[in-house]
């Protein structure tokens, strides 16, 4: 017999099963990267009753391509990664408020509140803040205008467009560099302008770029306008050293100057370093009591998917050893 | 070759894990079934295996006429979801594709006894003072 359709899509099923804001849970975790939902299965794994807030399953995972260094895999594609990641989540009980946009985390006694975009209020005895990392603006004009018209911030995602073009990728990271090589396979024609003195990207990854003598490179240069009407035409760059502006003919622009913690609801309340990252110690404890931080928005460095789903798990146990504790559970 | 496959057993299997009251599946079908009825009862078949909190009642649309009227049942293969009572949640033809989502979901809700609609929504129901016949209509596309 020849049967129909009959498989699951968890997800569907999952935007029906909400948390309660009348509850107060044990745990709420914000986020939904790798640290989240790590973090996820082992407060599950430990019976506590929580609920997780994020705008989508999955984190910067989302924006890249292949990943080779998830131990176990010699390379496996970055969607199905996400995907596993979501699936196992979503194999335990957990009610999750797909979608929100979290506006700020008070403290209210023992009990922490989060408050939502559409004024809804969620409560827990603990919280793990996970909510990473984005991409940093450039803050020129245009470029918040020409937002997908030319302007992205995601190579692995934009680049296939750009056969053919003339695409200028701000930065002199890694980031940016790979974002060349990207855009290089896509067959675009490509320039590297970095604001900074001196490119900061890996010696290998430099000559790798040089090598093809297909980069043009503009060295501490100052993108200060993105200019075109209804898309990308052209950048205008600043020598930093003789103050002196230029015009790039350019269809497309990538920005690549490094990311930003997603602190912002939480900045009023938690210690953070000069780079708005929101300081842990090796428990995952943040400067409030109950609240903890894993993954790319704290301090811990090297921000790779291994690392910060080690650090979702430690989040996780450092919270349930605070709930025991404090005989809560 | 059964209805669901493994993975998706598991995943249903993993979701009943939380229900939390006894849910009985009622399906009407008949006795020279339909090649709709027969798929639907043998997915029902698996479904209902993956939770012991789940009771499968296989009917015979023409030999319990009465029965099917008192349910309201005019047509197979038919699945209706009963928690502590009859909800009015009745399927008809194979609960497929989206729908099987749907059929998974509203399993669940059964064994909550409670829709999970907000209290604001079910004070506005509450104010419905005379039966009110609500049918769906969806296609497999």
């Amino acid at each position: 017999m020849d049967f129909p359709d009959f498989s699951l899509d968890t997800s569907l099923l999952q935007k029906a099963k909400e948390p309660e804001p009348k509850i107060t849970y044990d745990l709420l975790i914000l986020g939904g990267g790798p640290a989240a939902m790590s973090a996820a299965v082992y407060a599950a794994r430990k019976m506590i009753n929580l609920a997780i807030i994020t705008r989508d399953f999955g984190g910067q995972i989302r924006e890249t391509s292949e990943v080779e260094n998830w131990l176990g895999f010699q390379s496996i594609n970055a969607k199905d990664l996400a995907d596993s990641f979501e699936e196992h989540v979503s194999g335990f009980d957990i009610p999750v408020s797909l979608g929100a946009s979290i506006t700020e985390v008070k403290k209210e006694g023992d009990v922490f509140k989060v408050l939502t975009a559409d004024t809804t209020i969620y409560s827990s005895r603990t919280l793990i803040i996970a909510t990473g990392k984005r991409h940093r603006p450039l803050n020129v004009p245009g470029e918040n205008e020409l937002l997908g018209r030319g302007v992205a911030y995601c190579a692995t995602c934009d680049a296939p467009f750009f056969k053919g073009k003339k695409v200028v990728v701000a930065g002199g990271g890694n980031s940016a560099f790979t974002t060349a090589v990207d855009l290089l396979k896509a067959g675009a024609d490509v320039t590297l302008v970095n604001s900074i003195k001196g490119w900061q990207a890996d010696e290998s990854l430099q000559e790798r770029i040089k090598q093809t003598g297909k980069v043009s490179l503009f060295d501490y240069h100052q993108i200060v306008k993105i200019e075109g009407k209804d898309s990308v035409e052209g950048v205008v760059v600043k020598n930093r050293e003789n103050d002196k502006e230029k015009k790039l003919r350019a269809n497309g622009v990538f920005i690549e100057i490094g990311l930003s913690p997603n602190n912002e609801p939480v900045k009023n309340l938690v210690e953070t370093n000069d780079h708005g990252e929101i300081i842990v110690d090796c428990f995952c404890r943040t400067s409030v009591e109950g609240l903890f931080g894993a993954g790319d928005v704290t301090t811990v460095p090297h921000k790779q998917i291994v690392i910060s789903a080690g650090e979702g798990a430690k989040a996780a146990l450092s919270a349930y050893d605070y709930l025991i504790n404090k005989s809560i559970i | 070759m059964g209805a669901l496959k493994e993975k998706d057993k598991e995943k249903v299997a993993s979701i009943f894990k939380g229900i939390e009251k006894d849910v009985t599946i009622v399906m009407f079908t008949q006795e020279m079934e339909c090649p709709r009825c027969e798929m639907t009862r043998l997915m029902l078949e698996e479904v209902s295996g993956l939770s012991d909190k789940i009771t499968l009642e296989v009917h015979d649309f023409v030999a319990e006429a009465d029965l099917a009227k008192k349910y309201g049942i005019d047509k197979i293969p038919a699945t209706a979801i009963f928690g502590d009572k009859d909800y009015g949640i009745h399927f008809y033809g194979v609960p497929a594709g989206y729908e099987f989502n749907v059929l998974i979901e509203d399993i669940m809700d059964a064994g909550k006894r409670n829709p999970g609609l907000s209290e604001e929504v079910m004070a506005e129901l509450a104010k419905v003072d005379k039966p009110v016949h609500l049918q769906v209509l969806i296609s497999p596309t």
